[in-house]
């Protein structure tokens, strides 16, 4: 059987809320990390606040949130981190959230390659039926990754966005499990 | 749209842990309801003690995991037994327990009623691909009753139940949706 937590270039790796929130705390320094991240104004924080939320957010998450760390394969290395929250049992939904913290490993198919793994995770562990993402307007890199790992375009919020003084639209992206089926034979 | 609560007997409220402890302390004192509805040894809990046990269990406000109802009669909204359904989300299956706590309603169509609806919402609303439920051997009423909804026989875990002295068996039963399904359109199964 195949490993599910091992892609190409990344795998898989459980939160310890040590290393992430130290981690997490030097790429949230990065502005432009976290414009690409978040949808709100840029903050700053400190370590003993990113490890509140995450040990808060860990805290017996259920069925409904699964999170992971994002390591290279190559030498082990902590680049990120991604999570899939199910907003809806029925309809079998979950939104994704990607963050690749680490700049040098930028647009060289790493986010891509662990989107994929993710949605094999949420189609063939958790048997969902969609997978839902935002993305920011300004974020071509990000939109022609998930592009590539099978989203397609499902609507926008016009002018959602604020960044220095001007306004960009909010994209929404969607995968069926058909699609992605279909995708990997 | 159908009313999804409401049968042809019975209609299903969203439990309320005083009134629930309120009934439940009458009718665990019914030792017959209790071996029928239970699988545990027979005890007495303080109506208090029920309450914080149902409170509880409502902790935290709604979780798609656990669909606690009440069940009412109809023609006199009387409130007659429960129905919970237990949901494994990423499996999509559901668990179901039943009872009837007032003996004045046994064997009358009610415990049916609810269960429809149980399967109902679990299908229709929950989206699930199969109901599971548990019972003993010597519960005839509720085999005949399950089957009545839909239910087939899956098995049975022999002995595990100490009775009087004597072992006996828990059975259990499932439904699928396609099964289900089809029942609804009155075709053959």
């Amino acid at each position: 059987m195949r490993d599910i937590y091992k892609g190409t270039l990344v795998q898989l790796s459980a939160v310890d809320p040590d290393e992430f929130s130290k981690a997490f705390t030097n790429w949230r320094r990065d502005s432009e990390f976290m414009r690409l991240m978040d949808s709100g104004p840029v903050r700053l924080g400190s370590q003993k606040d990113t490890q509140n939320w995450i040990e808060k957010d860990l805290d017996d998450p259920g069925p409904h949130q699964h999170s992971f760390t994002i390591r290279t394969l190559a030498e082990n290395k902590l680049l990120g981190d991604i999570g899939l929250y199910v907003v809806n049992w029925s309809g079998r939904d979950a939104f994704v959230g990607l963050g690749i913290g680490d700049r040098d490993f930028w647009g060289r198919g790493y986010g891509t390659d662990v989107m994929n793994l993710i949605l094999r995770y949420a189609f063939m562990e958790i048997n969902l039926r969609r997978v839902t993402l935002t993305v920011f307007e300004y974020n071509p890199r990000a939109i022609r990754s998930y592009e590539k790992a099978g989203f397609r375009h499902e609507g926008r919020m016009r002018k959602a966005l604020h960044r220095d003084g001007k306004h960009y639209d909010e994209l929404f992206m969607g995968i069926l499990r058909e699609e992605w089926l279909k995708l990997e034979q | 749209m159908k009313d999804l609560f409401r049968g042809e007997l019975v209609r299903l409220t969203s439990e309320e842990p005083e009134l629930r402890a309120k009934h439940e302390v009458r009718w665990q004192r019914d030792t017959e309801f209790h071996r029928l509805a239970d699988s545990d040894p027979a005890e007495l809990t303080s109506e208090k003690k029920l309450k914080e046990w149902f409170d509880k269990n409502a902790e935290g406000g709604f979780k798609p995991e656990r669909h606690a109802f009440s069940i009412h009669a109809l023609d006199d909204d009387k409130l007659i037994g429960f129905l919970v359904l237990w949901v494994n989300l990423i499996y999509g299956e559901v668990w179901v327990g039943i009872g009837i706590g007032e003996r004045d309603y046994w064997g009358k169509g009610y415990g049916t009623d609810a269960m429809k609806l149980g399967v109902q919402f679990a299908f229709m609303e929950l989206g699930v691909q199969r109901v599971s439920l548990g019972l003993h051997e010597y519960n005839a009423r509720a085999l005949k009753s399950y089957e009545k909804v839909g239910f087939k026989f899956e098995g049975r875990t022999r002995w595990d139940v100490l009775r009087e002295g004597k072992r006996t068996d828990t059975l259990w039963m499932g439904v699928l949706r396609d099964e289900w399904l089809q029942m609804q359109q009155g075709e053959p199964q």
